[in-house]
């Protein structure tokens, strides 16, 4: 993996037609970026990406809701005094 | 009105309890409208969020209070005046599970809550600014959890 340093108001080039330039920085470690690049390339926070992927995977369950509500059950009733 | 749903056959249900996500759900940006169904009857903790469009596509969620009674999640203010709201304890929450077999390996995200104005039905899915939640928490992380608090 590359790592690299840059300054606010500095960018970098991926390949020919992709820029990526630091914009502001703040207090709290916030960065702000600009990005230049084609339309047709998808760009996404990454969170966004794993938050898509939990989704797929949550609409395809492997077992039945019912047999996660029995285990619910079990759980209060483990719970209870 | 009626519709297939993917766990409860044909139902008959009223428009005004349809959800409207004006963005849909990540990774699911054109589904719109869906309904939440409780699976119990008698509790509201495990409920079917159920697309009104396809049938087949139906999430599983939690009510992640009754998991977490310190689930506290926080909504940045233009993520609340979008919902229409001042404060996010005025939204429902509900958390979407990923169904795992065996079941007790299944997981909450309580990272990208589902947050609903109940006197608008509009929702939304928002990805929390909190790292103390995760997209992937174990059911039995609570269960070791609420073991603890009684002991």
């Amino acid at each position: 993996m590359l790592i690299l340093q840059r300054k606010v108001g500095e960018s970098l080039f991926i390949g020919e037609d992709i820029q990526v330039s630091v914009v502001s920085v703040d207090s709290g470690g916030r960065v702000r970026l600009a990005i230049d690049a084609p339309r047709t390339l998808s760009i996404l926070r990454s969170e966004l990406r794993s938050a898509m992927n939990v989704n797929q995977e949550a609409a395809q369950e492997e077992a039945t809701p019912l047999e996660l509500l029995n285990f619910l059950e079990e759980f209060a009733s483990h719970n209870d005094p | 009105m009626e519709i297939q749903t993917k766990y409860f056959g044909t139902i008959e249900y009223d428009v005004k309890d349809v959800l409207h996500f004006e963005d849909g759900l990540f990774g699911f940006e054109t589904e719109n409208l869906f309904l939440l169904l409780p699976f119990a009857e008698s509790e509201a903790t495990l409920l079917c969020l159920q697309s009104t469009k396809t049938p087949s596509l139906a999430f599983v969620v939690m009510n992640p209070f009754s998991l977490d009674p310190n689930y506290a999640p926080i909504l940045p203010e233009n993520e609340l005046k979008a919902m229409g709201v001042s404060r996010s304890q005025d939204l429902c929450f509900y958390v979407l599970c990923v169904v795992r077999n065996p079941v007790s390996k299944s997981t909450v995200n309580l990272k990208c809550p589902v947050v609903i104005n109940d006197e608008t039905q509009e929702a939304a899915q928002v990805i929390l600014d909190m790292p103390e939640y995760t997209m992937r928490h174990s059911l039995s992380e609570f269960r070791s959890r609420e073991a603890e608090g009684t002991c």
